[in-house]
């Protein structure tokens, strides 16, 4: 395999995660049940079943559970690169090596875990040739506008007081690019949308121990070593409750959530028409409905 | 040790049959005595541990013969 640069340094991933489960801090998955129950609800709007699912790493079994109590989904088979992730069953595995047979699976869906990848499109690719035809991808990341408030506030109070910053924040995927990487992947019918949700706490630290009991500390591989000094993070604190702060003395974190969803191609599938295959003309089409409203 | 612990082939047929290697994407042999799925391409065994199997490359062992 040729070598590239890694944006994740993924053992210190694996261990912030494993961390993070060993201490099952209550209320930490919130935002991993808000999504799953999301996921959940588009899946309730596509008319069929799928026989045979993978939920790509998400650290408790909630959400494979809730895909098979809502009834659409026959078999759901978890991958995780954690195997204390998976409990009693499933596939210790990483996305960007996806160990699947080509049309296996008739449905993948992931919450909170491909932000994690350090080659999307390619993960994207192999998601796709696991899936049969007419199969279904549903995805949520963490998108490019997330915590946007501390990546400032913690660059601001570094590059004051040490004179440079290092990052801090990892870069997450921008919900523009969503469409066009399942595009490149050979998804039909692509969407990605985007939605924020905003959460406050009491300040700076109580955010970070929030994000470390959700396993997300910074694993850039290009980070710094160097912990943060505390007169750092002292001062990051300061411009947090200066800059993003409620009237109540609150701070706002705002978390971004890209959804993604593709098809794997099919023959059965609704595709455009071919350009100038049309049998009725739109400017009768516009007459007529121009027409319309007075004669009706 | 590991004889008595390891649990008598718990892993699920369905699930063997959607698994291939995660480097070469051929399929997999399954060797129950060793509790490990033999990919020839890539000359790795993957572990099975506790019926979940291990399809990571970096946790699998290299095998000599082609």
């Amino acid at each position: 395999m040729t070598e590239r640069p890694r944006l994740f340094d993924k053992p210190a991933l694996d261990r912030a995660r494993a961390r993070a489960l060993a201490a099952a801090a209550p209320g930490a998955d919130f935002l991993l049940a808000r999504v799953g129950e999301d996921l959940v609800d588009r899946l309730s709007t596509v008319n069929r079943r799928f026989e045979r699912a993978l939920e790509i790493g998400s650290p408790t079994p909630a959400l494979a559970a809730s895909l098979v109590a809502a009834g659409r989904v026959g078999r759901v088979d978890r991958l995780d690169r954690l195997p204390q992730a998976l409990g009693s069953g499933g596939i210790a595995g990483d996305p960007e090596a996806l160990p699947l047979a080509e049309a296996s699976v008739d449905l993948v869906v992931s919450a909170l875990a491909l932000q994690w990848v350090d080659d999307l499109p390619g993960a994207l690719v192999q998601i796709r040739r696991a899936l049969a035809p007419d199969g279904l991808f549903l995805a949520a990341l963490i998108g490019g506008a997330t915590l946007g408030e501390l990546r400032t506030a913690l660059t601001t109070a570094e590059s004051e007081l040490t004179g440079g910053a290092s990052p801090r924040v990892f870069p997450f995927l921008d919900v523009r690019d969503g469409g066009a990487l399942l595009q490149r992947a050979g998804f039909a019918l692509p969407v990605a949308d985007t939605e924020t949700i905003t959460v406050r706490y009491a300040d700076l630290f109580a955010l970070m121990r929030d994000l470390r009991a959700m396993g997300a500390t910074n694993v850039l591989a290009a980070r710094s070593r160097r912990p943060l000094p505390r007169a750092v993070l002292v001062r990051a604190a300061e411009i947090y409750a200066e800059r993003f702060a409620d009237p109540d003395g609150r701070i706002r974190a705002r978390f971004e959530i890209v959804s993604l969803s593709g098809w794997a191609p099919s023959e059965t599938q609704q595709k455009p028409l071919r350009p100038g295959s049309a049998r009725a003309s739109l400017a009768d089409a516009v007459r007529q409905a121009g027409r319309s409203p007075q004669e009706g | 040790m590991a004889e008595i612990d390891r649990p008598a082939s718990r892993i699920d047929p369905k699930l063997l049959e959607m698994l291939v290697c995660p480097l070469t994407k051929t399929t997999l042999d399954y060797d129950p005595e060793r509790q490990e799925l033999v990919s020839r391409a890539a000359r790795l065994a993957y572990p099975i541990r506790d019926g979940i199997p291990i399809m990571l490359p970096e946790e699998a062992r290299p095998i000599e013969e082609p």
